[in-house]
């Protein structure tokens, strides 16, 4: 529990009707109240003075000009610091607001004082259909920017804001400061993993009200933030998902988590029909202006498909040589794939879709209910395969991902599906402890998946050298080490897009790894010559769908032999 | 000779199929790693942590900072293990 030193924020334009009523209660709950006049027309300015003389508690700001909602705010709560305040209520000027609310969400920020608190809104019958579209509409796009469900209805401006953060975060990364404000400020707060903890209120539409809302200029500025957010959103993606939310004490833990998981579950279904009924051309032709800000910005990304496009045409596996438009089509390909694997996960892409030898031979071994170890690479999609696979129970997967945090994807896996037999497992940290519980896994008939092509970053030695189209370029040990460890028969899966349906291969790699003590360097060295041929002749028939985005070739790494030591 | 360090003599031997090396040759002094005595490499480690956890279902972390030493001979092994049981 911390002690607040807590202030109300009330930014109005025209609003005047149900201040009066506001501040009276503020006053009763000995809440001092900070007025900002957002430019409001002269007679109402007048009318807002007059009210606020009223009140002794009430300091009122005029803007002569209006500047949007979040810059009210804004303002107001830079007056709030001045004034030594820690945190500041927002409260919206036209009463639709429950102020009964009010000392939950101060309970709440007692205790969480690094959150921001928000009133997740009730709507009760009162409320323009309208309106509830919006919001439903915005929730989906929160939920999609911020790649998780734990953001309650951001539209509602009932909220207590941890003034020294909230200024820092504003003044460094929200640039809505309109309507916008509100929506922009709690996803911008949850990538920067500052808490946002909701509590349920009531929100009335009084009769008769005027809303500042414009129905039009509004959505369409909420909707191209949505856009902005969305570029920011795919940039962050792998560790939006993988980071750990950020802890909330106390709140109403039953319900809420019952809520969420309701919720998840809505907003799976609207993802996976949107994805329906419009379509994979139309959402990639969405996404197209994401992909070209990526493009235009990512200078080294760029660079390096350019690079690799040239080597393409160079062996002629490119009809054409490479220009600045091709490189783009290499983006927009993976911003399809991106795509593809949203669909696939949310079981939007059937088994039918599946072609190519592979499928037989994947059947094949989930009949033999054989473990498995299995080596992919980021080329095409093999998402889609381990996808339809797991959701369709086929076998159950062990991924060895490549970031610190597997928990969230663990997870995120079992809000999409909680049948589905997926495990993320961290790359980072595969010891003795990890190797029992794969082989474990392997013993049950269970599959274990890591892709081939991806050094680690922290563990530098372990790579090895092998000719990869003609130049030398570094692969990782791990899977030969791995799969050597764990004693069972190694599959190459391949999976790439042609035309609307998925190309799938899968073939034999060994028995067993076998690295004998005698030349362990030189075997770890063949098995990754016969992977990098394998891979060489998938991505040949597919230059596009190579989804690595950094110089593949020059690394700076030590190409070092095994470490003699263990630490 | 301690009976633990038997036992890990032959289960360092028949983790690692060592060929030409008999549990008796291994000098529970001797280092385990580097390039002198049986030269073993991070995979062997591997192997021999997982056989340990098996057979003693004691972990040996391979983030700890002291792994080195623990490993360091069939000795030490030996007395990290029954540190642990």
């Amino acid at each position: 529990m911390t002690a607040l030193r807590l202030c109300a924020v009330i930014p109005t334009c025209n609003h005047t009707t149900a201040l009066d009523a506001i501040l009276t209660r503020l006053d009763a709950a000995g809440l001092p109240v900070i007025v900002i006049d957002d430019g409001s027309a002269a007679a109402n300015a007048e009318i807002l003075r007059a009210i606020c003389a009223r009140h002794p508690n009430c300091e009122l700001q005029r803007h002569v000009f209006n500047g949007g909602k979040g810059f009210a705010v804004m303002c107001g709560m830079a007056r709030a610091a001045e004034r030594g305040f820690s945190h500041a209520v927002q409260v919206d000027a036209d009463g639709q607001h429950d102020l009964d609310a009010l000392g939950a969400l101060i309970a709440m920020a007692e205790r969480n004082p690094d959150a921001i608190v928000t009133g997740a809104p009730i709507y009760d019958a009162s409320a323009p259909a309208k309106r509830r579209f919006g919001r439903k509409f915005t929730t989906f796009w929160i939920r999609i920017n911020t790649l998780s469900f734990r953001l309650p209805d951001a539209m509602c401006g009932f909220r207590i804001y941890p003034v020294e953060k909230t200024l820092a975060l504003v003044r460094k990364s929200v640039r809505g400061l309109r309507m916008d404000f509100d929506v922009e400020v709690l996803v911008k707060a949850h990538w920067a993993g500052i808490a946002v903890a909701p509590v349920p209120v009531k929100v009335i539409y009084p009769e008769g009200n005027l809303s500042n809302f414009q129905m039009v200029a509004d959505n369409i500025r909420l909707a191209k933030m949505q856009t902005r957010l969305f570029f920011g959103m795919l940039w962050r993606a792998p560790s939006l998902l993988f980071s750990k939310p950020p802890r909330i004490v106390g709140g109403e833990p039953t319900r809420w988590s019952v809520m969420r998981e309701r919720g998840a579950g809505w907003g799976l279904h609207l993802l996976a029909a949107v994805y329906r009924l419009l379509g994979r051309t139309v959402c990639l032709a969405v996404m197209v202006p994401v992909i070209l800000y990526f493009f235009l910005s990512g200078r080294e990304q760029r660079e390096a498909s350019r690079d690799f496009l040239d080597r393409m045409w160079r062996a002629g596996h490119l009809k054409r040589k490479p220009t600045s438009w091709t490189s783009f089509q290499h983006f927009l390909a993976f911003g399809g794939s991106a795509l593809d694997k949203f669909a696939a996960w949310t079981g939007g892409i059937s088994h039918s879709k599946l072609r190519g030898d592979g499928v037989a031979a994947l059947n094949e071994l989930v009949a033999k209910k054989e473990g498995a170890f299995i080596i992919t690479a980021h080329v095409g999609n093999p998402d889609v395969v381990r996808a339809i696979g797991v959701l369709g129970n086929a076998v159950p997967l062990n991924v060895l991902v490549h970031t610190e945090n597997a928990e969230m994807f663990n997870k995120l896996i079992a809000q999409f599906s909680p049948q589905a037999p997926v495990r993320a497992i961290p790359v980072t940290k595969v010891g003795a402890d990890t190797a029992i519980l794969l082989s474990d896994a392997i013993a049950r008939g269970e599959w274990v998946v890591m892709v081939g092509d991806r050094v680690p970053v922290s563990d530098g030695g372990r790579v090895v050298e092998v000719p990869f189209f003609g130049e030398l370029a570094a692969f990782p040990q791990g899977p030969y080490v791995l799969a050597s460890i764990l004693k069972a028969p190694v599959y190459l899966l391949f999976c790439a897009r042609e035309r609307g349906v998925f190309e799938v291969r899968f073939t034999k790699f060994a028995d067993r790894i076998d690295l004998p003590r005698r030349d362990r360097m030189g075997a770890i060295r063949a098995y990754a010559e016969q992977y990098a041929k394998a891979l060489e002749a998938e991505v040949a028939a597919r230059p596009l769908q190579w989804f690595n985005f950094y110089s593949f070739w020059h690394r700076t790494s030590s190409a070092g032999g095994l470490q003699k030591a263990t630490s | 000779m301690n009976p633990l360090e038997d036992e890990l003599r032959e289960l360092i031997v028949s983790a690692l199929q060592l060929e030409d090396v008999k549990p008796s040759d291994i000098d529970p002094e001797e280092p385990l790693f580097g390039d002198s005595g049986l030269a073993l490499d991070s995979i062997d480690a591997l192997e021999i942590g997982v056989q340990i956890q098996k057979k003693y279902g004691v972990k040996i972390d391979p983030e700890d900072e002291h792994v080195s030493e623990y490993f360091r001979s069939v000795r030490s092994l030996a007395n990290y293990i029954s540190g642990k049981r």
